[in-house]
């Protein structure tokens, strides 16, 4: 089987560097439709699914291999060397902020930068450090997951209402935004809430931003700050954004951010 | 002012108290309206509710996540969203199951997000008991398929047993035999003669239930029997068979019809091994006053082998499964009495000659076990 079919794969934009754009937990490549057409004027752009996402190849999901981090982490490495060209810079949001940080550890020498879109290296509370969660949060996240398996199984097409505002969104597409395995969604749900990074953060030699969101639920301020002071060579950026998808409701923020980060690194 | 905020009286109170609960927010989540009916659902007011909470703290931890993750992120891309179902805090610290339906607007060049929903004690009452049911079928699946590879493992280890033990047993077994052939040799008073023969037909008899038991499990663990085919003579090979069997079951008239020139590619000694089993089987079970017509055949293309006795006919059930393994006829307990592994091996050897072995009974033709095989 092929990265580019497993990962749904795809290559776009022209540039010396390219610039990997990766998902986090609940939905899919989609995401990136705000951000990516203004890096692919820059860099060559790869956007991809994380199997079990969007419109990666379902047959590939490996209850082991994705028991862990580190099996998306060894996916994101296969695209990286597969599809990159030049130095890559990658970009992940929420949990493949840490994904896109594993595949950088094992080997360093492809990464020029990490961008990091509202991270967290651990939801779960522990002792002095504040994650913003406790076991029982996800145990209740995972039981909203499983009563809304009619809707999240089939599609959460909007047959009803249409989507007037946006008429540049085919039907097509629509249909499969975020639209995922439920079996496969809980599965995502556990490894990415219960996951705890935080004693890989220091091994982390590229330069780094860490965009975090002024109100985010899901990465509170206090884990930017966390991570800041973890991560050697990192820069913190606060945006003014409430919720935790600054790419879709702040994009123009988020830009900013990351063109200062990479203007100052000279990319 | 807009049409929408300048509603009439009227419309206004349709609003209120309509059907299901009715929001406006601010694509925050801060509520700018909400109508009477989500007000009464949850014990709270208008009051409590707009300027002052986001939509998102009404739910539960389990849904706010699933709201960061999920809900605000499809409304953004999708414009709208349809059947998501949240639980929603009560003012008296319960929670009420909601459905909810959304859509993204735009109000005097302002994002804004509206919402309807309403409750759905008995649908999540109902996909409770499914998801329940889902866990209790996956558990027992679970169960089951445990149970299997248990079962299929013992099966797997009482055969290698038989394997062992059979092979163990024919040491001992070759002294014995040995051993009474030297007295046999000797001289013996009458009732000494009488006892060593006892012990030779006896431990004979126990070394062809070693054989089989030995075939069984290479039949069953090692792949297949081991057959070695060579040019033969079908005709000899069921003479000679049936000229030892006549010596062991003394007293039975064993009849042997030939048709057609012998040669064909066959393992002849296999083949006696199938004639022996058939020929035990018909003594066994076959009425003693007829005859056991053998019968011998070569057409061009095929080699047949056929054992025919009279006699009560085998009973439907026991025809459906008679090469299997174990399966013991009623006569068993008698002197011929097996394992019930010779009709098994006799379809063995057929399958290992690229054939079949099969059986007809019935009340007017007796019974007959026929054999056949591809002559080349």
């Amino acid at each position: 089987m092929s990265v580019q079919h497993r990962n749904h794969v795809q290559v776009s934009g022209t540039g010396a560097a390219t610039m990997f754009f990766a998902h986090g937990f609940g939905c899919d490549q989609n995401m990136w439709r705000l951000l990516e057409p203004t890096y692919a004027k820059r860099y060559r752009t790869v956007m991809f699914d994380h199997v079990g996402s969007g419109q990666s190849d379902l047959t590939a999901f490996d209850k082991d291999k994705y028991g862990s981090l580190q099996g998306y982490a060894d996916d994101v490495l296969e695209i990286v060397r597969e599809f990159g060209e030049g130095p890559a810079l990658f970009v992940g949001h929420s949990v493949s902020a840490m994904i896109g940080m594993l595949a950088n550890l094992k080997d360093p020498s492809r990464f020029a930068a990490q961008i990091m879109i509202g991270p967290s290296p651990c939801y779960i509370n522990d002792g002095d450090y504040v994650g913003g969660f406790t076991r029982k949060d996800i145990d209740s996240l995972l039981e909203t997951l499983e009563s809304n398996y009619l809707g999240w199984s089939s599609n959460m097409a909007p047959t009803i209402m249409g989507a007037p505002d946006q008429p540049e969104l085919g039907v097509e597409l629509i249909n499969s935004f975020c639209r995922t395995d439920p079996e496969i969604a809980k599965h995502f749900a556990r490894v990415t809430f219960l996951s705890d990074v935080r004693s890989e953060l220091r091994k982390l030699t590229t330069p780094t931003l860490i965009v975090q969101c002024s109100d985010d639920f899901i990465a509170p301020l206090t884990v930017g700050e966390y991570l800041r002071s973890a991560l050697p060579r990192s820069t913190l950026s606060v945006i003014e954004n409430v919720g935790h998808c600054p790419h879709l409701s702040s994009p123009s923020r988020s830009a900013n951010a990351i063109d200062d980060f990479l203007a100052k690194e000279g990319l | 002012m807009t049409a929408e905020r300048d509603l009439p009286a009227e419309k206004e109170t349709l609003l209120d108290s309509a059907a299901c609960a009715l929001m406006q927010t601010s694509a925050d989540g801060m509520f700018l309206r909400v109508n009477r009916t989500f007000c009464s659902w949850l014990g709270r007011t208008s009051a409590d509710l707009v300027g002052k909470r986001r939509f998102q703290d009404l739910l539960t931890m389990g849904g706010r996540i699933f709201h960061q993750t999920h809900w605000a992120p499809l409304l953004h891309m999708q414009g709208s969203l349809s059947e998501v179902k949240l639980e929603v805090l009560h003012a008296d610290g319960t929670t009420i199951p909601m459905i909810f339906n959304a859509i993204g607007v735009e109000r005097d060049g302002v994002l804004i997000h509206e919402l309807a929903a309403f409750v759905a004690r008995d649908r999540d009452r109902y996909e409770q008991e499914l998801l329940r049911s889902r866990k209790r079928l996956e558990e027992l699946v679970a169960e089951a398929t445990r149970l299997r590879d248990d079962a299929k493992e013992r099966a797997l280890s009482a055969e290698q047993m038989m394997g062992i033990v059979s092979h163990d047993l024919r040491n001992p077994l070759s002294s014995i035999m040995m051993a009474s052939a030297l007295l046999a040799g000797g001289e013996l008073s009458a009732s000494e003669q009488r006892f060593v023969s006892k012990i030779t037909r006896a431990s004979e008899r126990a070394n062809r239930l070693i054989g089989d038991m030995l075939d069984f499990t290479q039949a069953r663990l090692g792949g297949g029997l081991s057959v070695s085919l060579g040019p033969i003579d079908l005709h000899a090979a069921v003479s000679e068979s049936l000229d030892e069997l006549r010596l062991a079951h003394a007293g039975r008239a064993l009849l042997h019809v030939q048709s057609g020139d012998g040669t064909c590619v066959a393992d002849a000694s296999r083949l006696e091994q199938l004639v022996g089993n058939l020929i035990s089987n018909a003594v066994a079970y076959g009425q003693p006053d007829v005859p056991i017509t053998v019968t011998s055949a070569v057409e061009p293309a095929s080699c047949v082998i056929s054992v025919h006795n009279a006699g009560a006919p085998i009973p439907p059930v026991t025809l459906a499964t008679i090469f299997r393994p174990m399966t013991r006829g009623a006569a068993a307990g008698s002197a011929n009495r097996s394992v019930g592994l010779g009709l098994f091996i006799v379809r063995e050897i057929a399958l290992r000659h690229g054939g079949d072995a099969f059986v007809t009974s019935t009340a007017e033709g007796g019974t007959t076990f026929r054999v056949s095989f591809p002559r080349a």
